[in-house]
């Protein structure tokens, strides 16, 4: 029975079903407050849980997926080539502001996490947070920094940014959509690029070349800087 | 007659999309090692990826159809790490706040100061042209 249930096809199909529901109560709500990965991995650790299956056996079990997230970064560089010539519209404001933020955003959250005592493990997981999640997991492999950890900071920034970014900016009387784009791009990755092509397609573009080239800086320099 | 011929060919489209996808993440992780590069292996690919594309001129349909559905199905595919997050351990109450704190005040100050750079810099280059 257990051996059922620690068995690769067992935990893909736990899996695909909590894939699914997380899914479906994302589209019901309509929040990205309920991004699909909140409610399928509440109910796949439930399921864990009540299963008593152990984690490592469940990671272990789903291999075939972690082996996916190489594929999915390449396949980054589709929505990159498609969103590029954007660039050529206002080069230098675009890559000055995408060089600043790239540095700002891990460095924002490393420094108050450090002046509130945080131990190591932490300011190592929080450097990768302006990183969409697949590169943010080769990064956390390369920098020594635990995965978990890690997909939990970039979600949790990512929810933070595309719900209460938009109304901070227009509270501000920023109404510029490639603005709003590319701060949601860089800042809230994946949830807010979902985001911003909610507010209008000018802004989702904006948002998928910030949050791209966002996401290859980052795993250009940090291994740098951290020294590894 | 006509229909299978159609569904073989967008089968073959998909499949070389697919080698596609492998052949540069075995590329990049190769140009990692050879170089000994601390980046991603993966990255590289997608760096290699965009170059090749951008000498290529456009996305051929079997790439763009994989890779669109590899990025729309990216939650199931990290579903897996981001459950670890239940299974944390050895964290103090302080540490948690602190990354509360870090997570919420940092992305929002950060949000914040990318849009106003970028707002002021975009009014530099074109005085005038507001918002389109």
């Amino acid at each position: 029975m257990t051996e059922l249930l620690v068995s690769p096809p067992f935990i893909l199909a736990l899996n695909f079903f909590a894939f699914l529901l997380g899914l479906a109560i994302y589209r019901r709500s309509g929040t990205p407050l309920l991004h699909p990965i909140v409610g399928a991995s509440a109910f796949t650790a439930l399921a864990l849980w009540l299963l008593h299956i152990p984690y490592g056996d469940y990671q272990r079990a789903s291999g075939l997926l972690y082996a996916l997230l190489g594929p999915a970064v390449v396949a980054l560089a589709v929505p990159l080539r498609q969103n590029l010539p954007i660039i050529r519209r206002a080069a230098w404001p675009l890559l000055v502001t995408l060089v600043v933020s790239a540095a700002l955003a891990p460095v924002a959250g490393v420094l108050i996490a450090l002046l509130l005592g945080a131990a190591k493990p932490i300011l190592l997981a929080l450097s990768g947070k302006a990183v969409t999640t697949p590169i943010a997991l080769g990064l956390a492999e390369k920098v020594g920094a635990a995965a978990s950890l890690t997909v939990g900071i970039v979600v949790f920034s990512g929810v933070v940014g595309a719900v209460l970014g938009p109304p901070l900016l227009s509270r501000l009387g920023i109404r510029d959509q490639r603005v709003l784009g590319f701060a949601l791009g860089i800042n809230a990755h994946a949830i807010g690029t979902a985001r911003a092509l909610e507010i209008s397609a000018l802004c989702g573009a904006f948002a998928a070349l910030s949050m791209g080239l966002c996401g290859a800086l980052t795993a250009f320099a940090l291994p740098f800087f951290l020294g590894r | 007659m006509g229909l299978p011929n159609v569904t073989f060919k967008r089968a073959l489209s998909w499949l070389a999309g697919a080698f596609t996808l492998l052949a540069f993440e075995g590329l990049g992780v190769a140009l990692g090692r050879w170089l000994e590069l601390p980046v991603p292996g993966a990255v590289l690919g997608m760096v290699l990826l965009l170059l090749a594309l951008l000498v290529y001129g456009s996305v051929p349909t079997g790439l763009a159809a994989v890779s669109g559905l590899l990025l729309r199905s990216l939650a199931l595919l990290f579903l897996p790490a981001a459950v670890g997050v239940y299974f944390l351990r050895g964290f103090a109450t302080s540490d948690w706040l602190a990354l509360l704190a870090a997570t919420t005040v940092g992305t929002l100050l950060s949000f914040l100061l990318t849009a106003l750079l970028l707002q002021r810099l975009l009014r530099r280059e074109s005085p005038g042209e507001d918002s389109d």
